[in-house]
């Protein structure tokens, strides 16, 4: 019976195998290695730089403890995807990891985050934390998830001697949308083959295009996305007809970039790194850190952008409420909730976010700083000079709807933008097919309007 | 001379003799020579860009020639580690696939069963799944079973999804290793795995080297698979690496994007030279496809 | 007890082929999610991921670019290309047949994250083919945003002709030259030597081929992906593109089953219809 002994002792080692793959793995139980996943890309290196100075510094302080650092290497949607990806199965969650404030709710909700009260109840820095800033990584249940690592405002971006050579008036501070249309058809006018404005849109620019694009507009409309009272998202509002339709007019004029050059995810690359140095470019939504690529040092050094770049708040659609309209977002660190040693892994992130290191981290990535002792330390005061002018925006900032469906939500606005850049709809019935969207994914109960 | 062969032959000197079969045979020589050279300018593309100093999206002849990009692209962490990745995987896969594909054509090649029938169809069926196009209900099930981000388990996934076919091939290529030798082996009193292991296995060694070949061709080229389901960067196989580099640097670099390309190309370039060249090409397709 | 060495082949494709297929059907009757709380705790929604797909307007569209996808490349592209090559390498001298045959195969042995790279800067808005057209003072279009299915149809030929072309290449040259000679002997011209002599004897292999190209086909993802990423908008979103951008992108893992279960549906009409052709038992 020799054959049947191998054989069975070959049917025994697949089988033993396959059920044996499932221990193998090195899971997030782990007790003496923090994984820490974040974002990394070409124009991206901030958070690296950190995270590398701050592995040494904590490996020293805590012997026995290794941090093993997980860059990814994606853009924005590329790694939103990668990291849901890893935080559905416990065996591959990371202890510490770089995610939205806008995902933190809905990633709460799926049970990926660690709870951090009882953490930050003992962590005498948390109170240097401004009020807005703590909000940010709060859940439903009224717990704090995430510690944020900056904020971020959002205003237009404008090239001086473009707009000069067009005949605008400077400063340029447009009341309304048609102020914007106008200038950018008087930019169109003198020099055809510049981009007049651009507002971001389309999938591949990701949450960009709501936050850099749709959003500025919509939240500068009489209708909102999401009522907060009554916890219901709006359908059928004309906000969200006419900021589809500046997107629209935007495009369909040849006002913004040419659709398929605003598809390639990379355009912001060119925009930062091409445009603006060459004077391609009159004008666009862009946030606050926009200084982080050109200051020295930065990925796309370009000094003179000091005296050629001038900065305006975003106009309301026609002037109404304050008059001007900002987003803000921003970056936070979490800790996974089947972290085999929570507390190594918040010391981390408390390390990582000490004063010290916040200020290097929002100086090297023209963050507005959340930490007031960073607010007001002069370093971060002079690293760039529309850090004032941003911070002040602060004023009329909004938030996106804080719920665990918006991130869903989102992903149909982004394709709503893509629709009718393209002209593949109108900006009705874009509109009509993101309300149909919105119920399919909140269901009937959760809609108004 | 046969009667088919003179036929043959009047055939060629007739084609010789007349001028409008000189210009059909030319017309058919242009027709090849401009689809040869439409199939090889996206490729020209990859060799060209390479070596450029200054490379763009153009196939162009090069304004300088250089090895910088190649220089460039050849790290540790970007190149080495990912193409080690993809050996360990594609070579995993093979073995596996061939050692379980000889055990499972032994006996549907030499014994009737009921079960047999069943079986093979099973397989042919198997071998029609689209699988790399549902690989959502793989994402998830590998999150149910643990076995997210582990290279052993991807490697035994790429060894199933390559399996209908391999055991295909291989049931095709022992069918026509006679019997009679081992009916003269079982005589002798040897056993059926010791008949097969020095019997069969070695008269179908080109069988083996061919479907070794081609599922490790296939696990080295595959993107979607490990894509999915291998999350961190230390286990990454070179073609997800290359994709992530394709996105980080967009539009830029070209060059050193032409060069990973080429690198990570070359292996699987090779073998199937030495398929094509020394196992023979058609070979290998008469054991995929002969009915 | 002599089908033992058949288990471990039994086992792998249970688990990791089988296993697939009875989760994709599972989990499409759950509103499993990426996140959100149904991540943690998926629900039993019955037949609802269905009736959304049949509501959902992207669906047919998708549905209609894989069609689409399948015929332009696979069957009519891919599959003409190959016997057309196969049929004229017959017919001229070894050097060009060779040289040729290299360049149809070049692209189909290279990976497929690569042949797509090529295929991109190939069709890019300023890549070869426009600098070609340009050469001839054409200003060629953007092809991947303006002509995105045409462009990945086309890529799908030169990526896959090479397939074929080998299969129509063994499959003629089992084609015994006497009966095609005999036939010329007759007076039968080029054309109908080749529909009334050549091609019925080859019909199995035509059979094989549809069958295999058009299944390779339907699972084409990378080089759509990396060329176009399903869009502009949607316009070439096929279904594989589709499945992942809603299971991945938009989190919906068991809406995305769903649309793999659809996949599935389609492979097994084609596989079934393939089995009837070749029935296995004939062999033996």
């Amino acid at each position: 019976m020799r054959r049947t002994r191998a054989t069975i002792a070959m049917i025994a080692v697949t089988a033993a195998s396959l059920a044996l793959i499932g221990c193998s793995a090195d899971s997030g139980g782990d007790a003496d290695t923090i994984r820490v996943v974040y974002q990394k890309t070409d124009g991206f290196v901030a958070l690296d730089e950190l995270f590398q100075k701050v592995k040494p510094e904590f490996e020293e302080a805590n012997p026995g403890v290794t941090v093993e650092l997980e860059p990814i290497v994606a853009d924005e949607a590329d790694y939103a995807t990668k990291l849901a990806l890893m935080q559905q199965s416990p065996d591959t969650a990371p202890d510490v990891f770089y995610e939205d404030t806008f995902r933190v709710r809905s990633d709460v909700d799926a049970g990926y985050l660690l709870n951090l009260d009882d953490h930050l109840a003992e962590w005498d820095e948390w109170d240097q934390f401004n009020e807005g800033a703590k909000e940010a990584g709060r859940a439903d249940d009224g717990s704090i998830y995430a510690v944020p690592l900056g904020t971020d405002t959002r205003g237009i971006w404008y090239s001086k001697s473009l707009l000069e050579a067009a005949g605008v008036a400077l400063p340029w501070e447009p009341k309304t949308w048609d102020e914007i249309l106008e200038t950018a058809r008087q930019v169109k006018e003198a020099s055809p083959d510049k981009v007049a404005f651009n507002a971001y849109a389309g999938k591949p620019a990701g949450e960009g295009s709501v936050m850099q694009g749709f959003g500025m507009l919509m939240y500068g409309t009489d209708d909102t996305l999401y009522e907060a009272d009554s916890q219901k998202w709006v359908t059928g509002s004309q906000g969200f007809i006419d900021s589809l339709a500046f997107i629209e007019t935007l495009y369909g004029e040849g006002l913004a970039p040419a659709p398929d050059v605003a598809l390639d995810g990379s355009m912001w690359q060119k925009l930062f790194g091409e445009w603006f140095p060459g004077g391609q470019i009159a004008g666009t939504i862009e946030g606050s850190w926009s200084p982080s690529f050109w200051k020295q040092g930065g990925q796309y050094e370009w000094p003179e952008y000091v005296d050629d770049i001038g900065v305006a708040a975003f106009p309301t659609q026609n002037g109404q409420g304050d008059g001007a309209v900002s987003l803000s977002g921003g970056w936070t660190l979490a800790v996974g909730a089947n972290t085999g040693n929570a507390d190594a892994s918040f010391d981390f992130l408390a390390m990582a976010l000490n004063k010290e290191n916040a200020l290097e981290y929002n100086i090297a990535n023209s963050q507005i700083a959340v930490r007031s002792d960073v607010a007001s330390d002069p370093a971060y005061l002079e690293a760039n000079p529309f850090i004032g002018f941003f911070t002040d925006l602060v004023t009329y900032t909004h938030f996106r709807p804080a719920t665990a469906d918006y991130p869903q939500i989102s992903a149909e606005i982004q394709a709503a933008t893509e629709a009718v850049m393209t002209g593949q709809m109108s900006p009705e019935d874009a509109a009509a097919a993101y309300d149909e969207a919105v119920v399919g994914i909140v269901g009937e109960e959760n809609v108004t309007g | 001379m046969t009667a088919a062969e003179t036929v043959r032959t009047a055939a060629t000197r007739r084609d010789l003799a007349s001028p409008r079969k000189a210009v059909a045979s030319a017309a058919r020589n242009l027709v090849l020579w401009i689809i040869g050279l439409s199939f090889l300018l996206p490729l020209a593309w990859l060799v060209l860009a390479s070596i450029d100093t200054r490379p763009s999206q153009q196939a162009r002849l090069p304004e300088g020639f250089t090895f910088d990009h190649y220089a460039a692209v050849l790290t540790v962490e970007g190149t080495l580690l990912p193409l080690w990745n993809s050996l360990l995987l594609s070579t995993g896969s093979a073995a596996i696939t061939v050692v379980v594909a000889v055990l499972a054509a032994y006996p549907l090649s030499r014994y009737q069963s009921r079960f047999n029938r069943p079986y093979m169809y099973a397989i042919l069926f198997g071998t029609c799944l689209p699988i790399t196009a549902i690989m959502v209900p793989v994402y998830s099930l590998f999150v149910r079973l643990g076995y997210l981000d582990n290279l052993f388990a991807v490697t035994a996934f790429l060894a199933a999804t390559s399996l209908p076919m391999a055991i295909w091939m291989m049931k095709n290529f022992m069918d026509s290793v006679p019997v009679s030798l081992e009916e003269a082996a079982w005589v002798d009193g040897a056993s059926a795995m010791g008949t097969l292991r020095r019997i069969v296995v070695p008269l179908m060694r080109p069988g083996i080297a061919v479907v070794f070949i081609f599922v490790f061709i296939q696990a080295w080229g595959n993107f979607f698979v490990p894509f999915i389901l291998l999350l961190s960067p230390a286990k990454q196989p070179a073609a997800v690496s290359i994709y992530s580099f394709f996105g980080q640097y967009g539009t830029v670099a070209y060059g050193e994007l032409a060069a990973y390309s080429l690198l990570y190309s070359l292996p699987v370039i090779v073998l199937y030279v030495i398929v094509s060249r020394g196992i023979g090409g058609s070979f290998a397709l008469q054991g995929a496809v002969k009915g | 007890m002599r089908l033992l060495p058949v288990v471990p082949s039994v086992l792998l494709l249970l688990l990791f082929m089988a296993g697939p297929v009875v989760w994709a059907i599972v989990i499409s009757f759950s509103n499993s999610a990426l996140t959100g709380r149904f991540a943690k705790d998926p629900e039993w929604v019955g037949l609802d991921n269905y009736t959304r797909l049949l509501a959902d307007p992207a669906f047919p569209l998708s549905l209609l670019l894989t069609i689409a996808f399948v015929i332009g490349s696979a069957i009519i592209g891919q599959n003409l290309l190959g016997l057309g090559l196969a049929l004229l390498f017959g017919r001229v001298n070894r050097t060009t047949r060779a040289l040729v045959s290299t360049a149809v195969v070049a692209a189909w042995v290279l990976p497929e994250i690569v042949a797509a790279f090529a295929a991109y800067a190939y069709f890019a808005d300023d890549g070869t083919l426009n600098q070609l057209l340009a050469g001839l003072g054409i200003d060629g279009p953007n092809w991947l945003f303006e002509y995105p299915m045409l462009a990945v149809v086309l890529a799908n030929v030169w990526r896959g002709t090479a397939f074929s072309m080998l299969v129509y290449e063994a499959a003629l040259g089992d084609v015994p030259p006497e009966i095609s000679e005999a036939a010329t002997v007759d007076g039968a011209s080029g054309m109908q030597r080749l529909v009334w002599v050549t091609l019925p004897m080859i019909r199995g292999a035509i059979a094989t081929n549809l069958m295999l190209i058009t299944l390779q086909t339907l699972a084409v993802f990378t080089l759509i992906w990396v060329m176009t990423k399903g869009g502009p908008g949607v316009a070439s979103t096929t279904l594989p593109i589709f499945a992942y951008q809603e299971a991945f992108k938009f989190q919906a893992i068991g809406y995305g089953s769903a649309i793999a279960v659809v996949m599935i549906v389609i492979g097994a009409a084609f596989s079934i219809a393939y089995i009837r052709a070749l029935r296995p038992e004939a062999q033996r």
